[in-house]
């Protein structure tokens, strides 16, 4: 989130794009309603489906599945054509947008209407309603990104954010919810195959410097590689690591892995039917050599595997039976303590890793830079204690060393104070007092000093960066084609001492910019740049001088190193409209997509899918459920409120195929797979499409594997895995599966 | 509360999400057996663009309560503060009060841990029953007694949005006035919306 949940109070208008936070994030979708009472917010949701969200919303369009980029395109049209953009803004903080007003050019709401779905005149009315209600905030979750287009998708909501003037605005932003505790940590401390934690990327100077700050060698590290080169090559991801251990066989797609497929799987905590591909998964699990489970559940993929042996179940302990700190969808920090000891044999998921490292030779490196620290006399790194303490001399570490994001703030003893002082913090706009006085709750970042206040809304410029204003990134260059990247004259956030756009600070130009002069000790202790710099002096000087460290930049509407420099509308891989695949088709293959040569256009074009598969398949999640529902489906209360798995399916499709409410139905996919779930009978999907929950295991392909669960383990609620039947389709840029808008047939199960 | 404090609950079916949170914690906090609702969220008109919303509904606590006018064998009892209960010894489980409930709170129980076959069970509003206050037996019959404690019901506690309200009446009145009265009047923030608990 750019914002916070708190601060969508602020708005006054939510617009929400493949988000159900009703469902999803019910604690909260309170301040959505509040927004909606107290400041008169208009609630427009834009969904396949007609949601609970859509329940308490103002304005609902019901999409198609994956039009999210011609639908926004629609209100840009309407926007750009009235004028009812932020021209300043637009003109000082954002690059490349000429391009996107040409290609909205072409989005007419009838032009619009004919790929969406939604008539014209519902457009014209969200388009105005939504522009002249500002701020505007704009939500989205995994409905916008798990699309072949998904990384196109979510570069368009910031591009009509940016052209409303709703970025940097209390009550604007684009606010995507999290779908799981701590997923933001996850992703900042890099449960990524693309880059190294805090988002550095995998070249030489990024590993060098984190060589340094754990205190390894780097040569050490380098030889851990089978070569140097694959230290700076993506890994497989999560959505496709299958292929690896599929790699080979017939019909499977090929993969660059240092001439060998992947023959171990060591699982933390993930539900492996949560992503697309189930009976692919199964196969790779099945072909593996070695499977390790720590999971305080029985991972549904020991269940799912006929494998008999090398199948590990390590009984990992929960949350309550840790402390440190986790980090909030809005980028806070929240500090947890222990509840219990780990409870009979289990380990919390620190130790489990701790005893690999000594069992694989590296638990020394690994721990290290726990006892390290920064001299503040000399600059340089010391070892300063023979034993570390857990968890809070990890969260020093990572206070230490991650700059990319500004987590420099983040000391263990600060976020502790957080927790004890919950009380003394608003919750609307995250301030403060007594103690308290000038931190924002949970020290959102970027916290570039240990004493900053935290940022609770990013791109601000209208406060202070000591008080968290900054301007947008000075990330790709000073200029491109010519056209200056920095933010233009008037820009800049409050007390800067620039007036306008600045680079990112720099040893080299930190003393130009700031005007200042360092004195010699000084210069002998700064860090090469603002991200390296372990010395704080960068930090330091830019906050006396109300300089953001990363710069003052535009944004860019434009990315000129993707297939698509500006989103453009592609169909789905398998689309239910094969006159617009011939007129938006989707990228040529890509090889080498993580390691995985990946299919588009192949895929898309093998034949015409819709005749086949003339229905939408949409997938999603239940209130009381989270996840595969490993955890969820062992309450026995959670699962009586859905103790089966089924499909949510318009009366008016069902009936023409003959299928009364409670039904068993088969669902059939393109890839040959299928499912046998209940018809539920549901006005909120269309006639075209149907939708299932993501949570269910314990079934594959119509066969009961109940018997497979060690005994005691089975939970209360056991189904079909709706990941079983989603399509083949992979985001372009991240390689996030297309689970919500692919193909299906449906027909009735025959009663046995 | 007052000296004539009557207890009540209101749903706002404006904030209701149909969540559950209620009707699970009220399941989990009297450790309910499976398939007996004291709570629950009713939805109607689901999927329909305008028209679906939810509320969460259980015993209302009626002020002239039906199913103590039908009961055959007189076991339930008004409490002082209004709220409803009755008195398992006694019931007969005749189902007489299901009848005459206009909200479908009576429910009845035909095995687990509330024991005795087919005697009707329902929402206390975490008062617990005729039993020794907190006692292991008013625990096993009538579940926690929550309002013993000074603590807000279970179902209430847990709503995510504030939907679900309980209390003295006038009190509940009296935020759901704040509420109406509120309506468009700006956001609150500090240091004038410290008013968190039903906010």
């Amino acid at each position: 989130m750019t914002n916070h949940l708190g601060d969508i109070q602020n708005a006054k208008a939510i617009i929400i794009f493949g988000a159900n936070p009703a469902v999803n994030h019910p604690v909260g979708f309170g301040h959505f309603l509040k927004a909606k009472e107290r400041n008169n917010a208009q609630i427009i949701v834009v969904d396949p489906r007609f949601t609970k969200t859509a329940a308490k919303a103002d304005y609902y369009a019901q999409i198609r599945p994956g039009t999210d980029i011609p639908f926004m395109y629609g209100m840009l049209h309407l926007i750009f054509k009235n004028g009812w953009y932020k021209k300043d803004f637009v003109k000082n903080r954002v690059y490349g947008m000429e391009d996107v007003m040409k290609e909205a050019k072409k989005w007419t709401p009838e032009k619009t209407a004919e790929v969406t779905g939604v008539p014209a005149d519902k457009i014209i009315q969200i388009a105005t309603v939504y522009a002249k209600s500002t701020p505007g905030t704009l939500v989205w979750a995994m409905g916008l990104t798990q699309h072949s287009i998904g990384s196109s998708n979510t570069r368009m909501a910031p591009i009509l954010q940016l052209a409303l003037g709703n970025m940097g605005e209390e009550g604007g932003g684009t606010n995507i919810l999290r779908g799981h505790d701590n997923v933001q940590g996850a992703t900042d401390m890099c449960c990524l195959s693309h880059t190294l934690p805090g988002y550095y990327g995998l070249s030489d100077g990024s590993w060098k410097y984190f060589a340094k700050s754990w205190g390894v060698d780097y040569d050490w590290l380098t030889k851990r590689f089978k070569e140097k080169k694959w230290m700076n090559t993506k890994g497989f991801t999560l959505a496709r690591w299958y292929a690896g251990v599929l790699a080979g066989k017939a019909g499977e797609d090929a993969i660059h892995n240092g001439g060998t497929n992947l023959k171990a799987l060591f699982v933390m905590g993930n539900g492996i039917t949560s992503i697309a591909q189930t009976a692919k998964v199964k196969e790779a699990l099945d072909n593996l050599e070695l499977i390790v489970l720590a999971d305080p559940f029985v991972n549904e993929a020991a269940v799912l595997t006929d494998k008999k042996d090398g199948v590990y179940i390590l009984p990992a302990a929960t949350q309550f039976e840790t402390s440190g700190s986790v980090t909030a969808t809005n980028r806070s920090a929240q500090w947890r303590s222990k509840v219990v000891e780990p409870m009979y044999e289990s380990k919390t998921d620190h130790d489990i890793m701790f005893e690999m490292a000594k069992r694989l030779g590296f638990y020394d490196e690994l721990t290290r830079g726990m006892l390290l620290k920064v001299d503040p006399k000399t600059s340089e790194l010391k070892q300063v204690k023979k034993t570390f303490k857990w968890p809070e001399d990890a969260t020093n570490e990572i206070a230490r060393i991650i700059k990319t994001i500004g987590l420099t703030g983040w000391t263990a003893e600060r976020l502790k104070k957080h927790q004890e002082n919950w009380h003394l913090f608003d919750e609307v706009s995250l301030r403060g007092i007594g103690p308290m006085k000038g931190e924002y709750y949970g020290l959102p970042w970027p916290v570039w000093t240990e004493t900053h206040s935290g940022s609770p809304v990013l791109y601000d410029i209208h406060r202070p960066v000591a008080e968290g204003g900054m301007g947008f990134r000075n990330r790709f260059g000073l200029e491109h084609d010519g056209v200056n990247l920095l933010a233009g004259e008037t820009s800049a956030p409050a007390d800067s001492k620039v007036p306008g756009g600045y680079p990112e600070i720099t040893a080299k130009n930190i003393e130009s910019v700031l005007g200042i002069t360092l004195t010699e000790d000084e210069k002998k202790r700064i860090g090469k740049n603002w991200k390296v710099d372990i010395s704080g002096i960068i930090a330091q000087k830019c906050m006396e001088a109300g300089i953001a460290p990363y710069g003052n930049a535009k944004a860019r509407a434009k990315v000129w190193t993707f297939p698509d420099p500006i989103p453009m509308h592609r169909e789905p891989i398998h689309s239910p409209r094969p006159d617009l695949v011939k007129e938006y088709p989707t990228y040529k293959d890509k090889p080498n997509h993580y390691r995985v040569d990946t299919q588009y256009a192949s895929k898309q074009g093998e034949k015409d899918w819709s005749k086949e598969f003339p229905i939408n398949l949409i997938t999603g999640r239940l209130v009381n459920m989270n996840g595969a529902g490993v955890e969820t489906r062992a309450s026995k209360y959670l699962a009586a409120l859905s103790p089966e798995m089924f499909a949510d399916i318009n009366p008016n499709l069902a009936a023409n195929l003959g299928i009364r409410d409670g039904d068993m139905i088969w669902i059939h996919s393109p890839d040959g797979t299928k499912i046998k779930v209940k018809a539920h009978f549901s006005y909120s999907v269309a006639e075209d499409r149907i939708f299932l929950p993501m949570h269910f295991a314990g079934h594959f392909q119509g066969e009961d594997l109940s018997d497979k669960y060690p005994e005691g383990t089975r939970p209360y609620a056991v189904g079909e895995s709706a990941n079983t039947v989603t399509n083949y389709g992979y985001d372009i840029i991240t390689q996030i599966p297309e689970t919500k808008g692919g193909l299906c047939r449906i027909e009735k199960a025959k009663e046995v | 509360m007052s000296e004539y404090a009557r207890m009540k609950f209101y749903c706002d079916e404006e904030r209701c999400i149909e969540c559950n949170g209620c009707t699970i914690a009220c399941a989990e906090a009297h450790d309910l057996p499976v398939g007996i609702s004291r709570r629950k969220v009713v939805t109607l008109d689901e999927g329909i663009e305008g028209k679906e919303f939810s509320v969460s509904v259980a015993c209302m606590h009626c002020t002239d309560a039906p199913c103590e006018q039908v009961c055959p064998v007189d076991c339930f009892y008004i409490r002082e503060d209004g709220i409803v209960l009755h008195d398992k010894d006694t019931c007969i489980g005749c189902g007489y009060c299901l009848y005459a409930c206009p909200f479908g709170a009576p429910q009845f129980p035909r095995d687990g841990a509330f024991g005795t076959k087919g005697v009707m069970d329902k929402c206390t509003m975490c008062a617990g029953g005729p039993e020794e206050t907190n006692s292991d037996k008013e625990r096993e019959l009538y579940g926690q007694n929550r309002i013993a404690e000074g603590k807000v019901p279970a179902c209430a506690a847990m709503c995510s949005t504030s939907a679900l309200i309980v209390g003295d009446e006038q009190e509940v009145s009296k935020i759901y006035r704040e509420r109406v009265a509120s309506r468009g009047k700006g956001v609150q923030t500090a240091p004038y919306g410290w008013d968190k608990a039903y906010t």
